[in-house]
């Protein structure tokens, strides 16, 4: 499936970007395409386009606080998640979401 | 309004609170550096007083943008200028860190229902987010502050200044160790935020001790597995001893979130030896009643403690306890961990079913 992403801790520092590299490798390992935005100190890099959005089976925000831009996923399956629980098991996460879609196409 | 939202407010006004007081804190600094520690020697003109003045309004700003983002966080962007003067007030009638956080709450609601409650006709309904909702939620909630909220909050502010002012002996190595610990116990994660937090609003109301203890919390963990990995280099991947070379650097100005990915392969074991040296450093520097002027910066802040060499010693003790005990209780690295990919693990199909939903936008 296509995912989109969005990343951001409260310090802005590191879990954004471990939230970030952890949540592509362990769906890309399971074969989904992801783009994965983050919402940094810094503020925001790897932005997402509207085509990646419009494209996307389901959201994920792996966010501690409130982001910017939250409107561009009206309509979209929005799936919410801390950065410190997904660091903790991707894989097991992207398994979770997997699960969930299934049922909801059921 | 659940609790995890309120999290995720209060940890959205912090997010963007952390830049102000670096920012403030270390012109602050170096303005003190130009001018030499005597503050009142500074004059009015010269770069020294410039900065250290800078410094100064920056700090002044650390409620009030507290206090707005965390408006924003519930409301959005209309409770930014409402949340930027009821943080003020929390500032002004001495409230401080307490008054900012839960200001800031008050203004978020209060913006939300009267977008939901205040109708106009439709030919006037565009002064609603122009006039009502910057006027009423700051009245209103300017109103509750001074006469309601603010009573009970000032108290608690100061019987807690007090307090803490007051301990001596066991009780304060104790409060030490418990800053210190909580200031460890996450790496730089929204507990150690929030200890950071309020040894900044116990500053601002010009107590540093609880900042020593916090500054020596954030350090000791990237200092003190990197001790560990000097003692029993053999229980660490050849990954991990490439992070140290980025984390330690990172400890010197209190960074303490190089440690992460280190501690991810063994959390338990690492927190625990983290937690300990930590907490022993805080209470030895609580006991020691060493301040400081100044909310952040690793070693560069440690000149102008009001005790450097004490500090410094504290950090030895914390940093090598941390280190031997860390060395004591981890396993040798096998060849398992050395490909830890640290992407988790797959679950089995029954542990699938959890809580996981979609979220409403």
């Amino acid at each position: 499936m296509k995912i989109v992403a969005v990343a951001a801790c409260t310090a802005g520092i590191a879990h954004t970007y471990i939230a970030r590299e952890k949540l592509i490798r362990a769906a890309e390992l399971r074969g989904h395409t992801i783009h994965c935005e983050t919402q940094g100190t810094i503020g925001v890099e790897h932005e997402l386009s509207t085509k990646d959005i419009e494209e996307a089976d389901v959201v994920i925000l792996a966010i501690d606080i409130a982001i910017d831009g939250i409107d561009r996923f009206k309509g979209k399956k929005v799936i919410k998640i801390g950065t410190a629980s997904l660091i903790n098991n991707p894989i097991g996460f992207v398994q979770k979401v997997e699960k969930l879609l299934q049922k909801e196409e059921k | 309004m659940k609790f995890s939202d309120i999290k995720r407010h209060i940890l959205t006004g912090i997010s963007y609170f952390i830049p102000v007081v670096v920012a403030s804190g270390l012109t602050m600094a170096i303005g003190r550096a130009i001018a030499g520690a005597d503050v009142k020697s500074l004059g009015t003109t010269g770069l020294g007083y410039w900065l250290y003045t800078t410094g100064q309004t920056g700090m002044s700003l650390m409620v009030p943008v507290l206090c707005a983002y965390i408006a924003y966080s519930i409301a959005g962007r209309p409770a930014i200028a409402p949340g930027l003067i009821i943080g003020a007030i929390a500032s002004q009638i001495k409230a401080g860190f307490i008054g900012g956080m839960i200001g800031g709450l008050l203004v978020g609601y209060a913006v939300i229902l009267i977008k939901k409650y205040v109708k106009l006709p439709k030919t006037l309904s565009g002064i609603i987010p122009v006039i009502v909702i910057p006027f009423l939620s700051t009245a209103i909630c300017a109103v509750l502050m001074f006469s309601v909220i603010g009573i009970p909050i000032i108290w608690i502010t100061n019987a807690l200044t007090n307090l803490l002012t007051s301990l001596s002996g066991g009780a304060k190595f104790l409060y030490g160790a418990i800053v210190g610990a909580a200031s460890t116990f996450d790496f730089g994660g929204p507990v150690n935020k929030v200890a950071s937090a309020y040894c900044n609003a116990l500053l601002a109301d010009g107590i540093g001790d609880a900042k020593v203890t916090q500054i020596l919390g954030s350090m000791i963990p990237p200092f003190g597995i990197a001790i560990s990995a000097l003692i029993t280099r053999k229980k660490y991947t050849k990954a991990e001893i490439e992070t140290l070379k980025s984390a330690v650097p990172m400890g010197c100005v209190m960074i303490t979130e190089g440690v992460i990915p280190i501690a991810a392969r063994d959390i338990v074991r690492t927190v625990f030896a983290c937690v300990v040296g930590s907490a022993v450093a805080g209470g030895l520097s609580m006991s020691w009643g060493i301040s400081s002027p100044l909310p952040n910066g690793g070693f560069i802040a440690f000149p102008f403690f009001n005790k450097p060499v004490q500090a410094l010693i504290c950090l030895a003790i914390g940093s090598i306890i941390t280190g031997v005990v860390l060395s004591l209780i981890k396993r040798e690295v096998t060849g398992n961990d050395e490909s830890f990919n640290d992407l988790g693990f797959e679950l089995d199909d029954k542990e699938l079913d959890d809580d996981l939903k979609f979220e409403k936008i």
